[in-house]
């Protein structure tokens, strides 16, 4: 016979089945979740899911009003904006004035000399800035001292971290005309009139020293991601071409320089895409009042008429082709690196 | 075969490294011009050093190239004595320190979402990312938007607009995506919620990522004066950079030093920019061995991803 307790017992399981077959079909876990988490947390009030889609509309959101908004102000450039004190009256409200600040562009008296120094100076730097780190980390591979080595790079990369403004700065007083030390030097190997000494702040010396001072600026550092592809070159194989009586250079040329090709490629087009742009901050500390012929680029130019000057549609147009010219290079750059090589930045 | 066994039973000996047993005499010119190289890196900071070190009127008669000829620290307590050079300090560690930390974070939990496979949209707002860095709107519009918004001569310029970085976003989720699958979906089970996830799974594995990309920005932060240029006009939000181009493109000095006449023949404007250069400089020195550690690992890990 069922005792009374165990009758009680049974009563209970029928009539609460449901629930306890509930309890029993939900896992652990999610018992667990039930039973100890507190009620109120954030993932209680978004699903996993949702908290994703909410990062990447932050994202998102962020890009819409920084850079996306500043797409509409374009519109600045085909309405007559110069020196207006209300310049967001004109953009929404002011009239059409067509390809008006496109022409007034290329009728600017400085704009061909602004144009010819940007592109010949970045040319140039093309030239002899960018294959600087890949010749450097060649050589530094050379260095089989290791602590020598190390030491060097440790001092070359140093000046990257120093601001534009100080590591100008310097060079500006190395370069003074009375108290710098380049005059010494010069007159030391006979070059240049001791009691004349040469001003460098002088238009014809403006090139030299932006590319010189980039060049001891960013050599050092440029070279470290050549040099991250060169340790992973696999030692046999120079071993198997020194067995093959290779020499050092040739060792260079075929075995190292190759498999920094793939970098190499990837940077070369973005400094052709860059072929436009420059370094604000450096080109302004070398600026004085008398090199603005030779030391005035688009960067700063912009910055001086759009900024000093207030002409908002001037400068607006200006960065339009800025950046048509700088995407279409990038843009032919890969496809013509892609058809030689097979290999582009996308 | 004897040999082989032979040297398994003798004690293990590190063999010494001689450093130069393939040296040859084509070493020398490639160690000379490194050497070389190396020198012309350091000596214009020693030859600013030396120049701060001197008195005035004495730095203008030249030839001070090794060694200060009239020893004097009264350039240096020139600018440590200018209160804006401590507000200019103020400003560019709050600033660094508020962009640095809340860029990286904010950078990298975006990057997250967006290395997670099935996030809905993600390929939408993938290509939303890459357009930015391709096109932009340019100065002038930047410019104003950022005036609208109201961020002229206001702190928060040198912060908000540097929230967010795209560059840096894909790094992080370049990273990211190597992470294994395993470890997100384990805590999934457990019950996490993403933001735990990130904060206790993702972040401590990616330590290195992190580093490099919160140095590069803090550096970034540090070195900057184009946009306390743009967008301030209020010499309370001077940054360092901005101080020091006052002092170098002698503007704004008091009118006794302009133009390198002197001042009490203690200090002229040479000198005194010389000691500023200094002391600016000295601040990256003494981070520098933590910087070259972390960027080189983290250029490294770059390259070989």
């Amino acid at each position: 016979m069922m005792s009374d307790f165990h009758k009680k017992v049974n009563d209970f399981i029928i009539s609460n089945s449901d629930q306890l077959i509930h309890n029993v079909s939900m896992n652990s876990v999610e018992r667990f979740r039930q039973d100890y988490s507190p009620k109120f947390k954030f993932k209680n009030l978004l699903s996993n899911k949702a908290q994703l889609i909410f990062l990447i509309s932050l994202g998102v959101l962020f890009l819409l009003i920084f850079s996306y908004v500043p797409l509409f102000g374009l519109l600045l450039a085909f309405k007559d904006g110069d020196n207006k004190i209300n310049v967001f009256n004109t953009l929404f409200n002011g009239e059409w004035v067509g390809f008006q600040n496109f022409s007034n562009v290329f009728k600017d008296y400085n704009f061909p000399d602004v144009l010819k120094n940007t592109v010949c100076l970045n040319t140039l730097m093309l030239f002899i800035n960018f294959p600087a780190p890949i010749i450097f980390a060649l050589f530094l591979n050379e260095i089989k001292h290791k602590k020598l080595r190390n030491i060097i790079l440790n001092i070359c990369i140093f000046p990257t971290f120093i601001s534009w403004m100080t590591f100008g700065g310097i060079f500006l007083s190395l370069l003074d005309t009375n108290t710098g030390i380049l005059n010494p030097i010069l007159n030391f190997f006979h070059i240049g009139d001791p009691a004349n000494p040469i001003n460098f702040g002088e238009p014809q010396y403006f090139w030299a020293t932006i590319i010189i001072t980039s060049l001891i600026k960013g050599t050092g550092w440029g070279s470290i991601i050549y040099s991250a592809a060169i340790t992973n070159i696999n030692p046999e194989i120079y071993e198997a071409a020194e067995i093959d009586g290779a020499g050092r250079f040739r060792v260079m040329l075929k075995i190292t320089l190759p498999a920094m090709l793939p970098t190499i490629t990837v940077f070369f087009l973005l400094s052709i895409g860059g072929l436009l742009g420059n370094n604000f901050e450096q080109f302004y500390v070398f600026q004085n009042a008398i090199n603005k012929s030779t030391g005035e680029v688009l960067a700063t130019y912009s910055f001086t008429q759009g900024i000093s000057y207030k002409r908002y549609s001037f400068t607006t147009a200006l960065g339009i082709i800025q950046s048509f010219v700088s995407l279409l290079l990038l843009l032919g750059a890969n496809t013509i690196s892609k058809k030689i090589t097979g290999k582009g930045v996308y | 075969m004897i040999n082989s066994s032979l040297s398994y039973a003798l004690p293990f000996k590190k063999p010494k490294k001689v450093w130069n047993s393939r040296f040859s005499w084509s070493d020398i010119p490639i160690y000379l011009c490194f050497i070389v190289f190396a020198l012309i890196t350091i000596y214009p900071f020693w030859y600013v050093l030396v120049g701060s070190f001197n008195t005035g009127s004495d730095y203008l008669k030249g030839g001070i190239f090794i060694w200060p000829r009239e020893f004097t620290f009264a350039n240096f307590e020139y600018v440590l004595l200018d209160l804006r050079l401590y507000k200019a300090f103020g400003v560019t560690i709050a600033r660094t320190i508020l962009t640095t930390s809340l860029s990286t974070i904010f950078t990298a939990m975006i990057a997250y979402s967006m290395s997670i496979h099935g996030t809905p949209g993600r390929k939408i707002a993938y290509w939303i990312n890459i357009f930015t860095m391709f096109f932009g709107g340019g100065l002038i519009p930047y410019f104003l938007l950022l005036v609208n918004l109201g961020f002229y001569n206001s702190f928060f310029v040198y912060v908000i607009p540097g929230m967010y970085s795209v560059f840096n976003m894909l790094i992080f989720s370049n990273f990211f995506s190597g992470i294994s699958k395993d470890y997100r979906e384990s805590a999934l089970i457990d019950g996490a919620s993403e933001f735990t996830i990130i904060f206790r799974i993702y972040f401590p594995i990616s330590k290195a990522v992190f580093a490099t990309v919160a140095l590069w920005t803090a550096v970034g932060c540090w070195n900057s004066y184009y946009d306390t240029m743009l967008y301030t006009s209020d010499a309370n939000l001077w940054t360092l950079q901005y101080y020091l181009m006052t002092i170098v493109k002698q503007l704004n000095l008091p009118p006794e030093i302009m133009g390198g006449r002197t001042f009490g023949d203690e200090i002229s404007a040479q000198t005194v920019s010389n000691a500023a250069i200094i002391i600016s400089s000295v601040i990256i020195l003494c981070f520098y061995p933590l910087i070259s550690k972390t960027f080189k690992k983290g250029q490294m890990m770059g390259a070989i991803k």
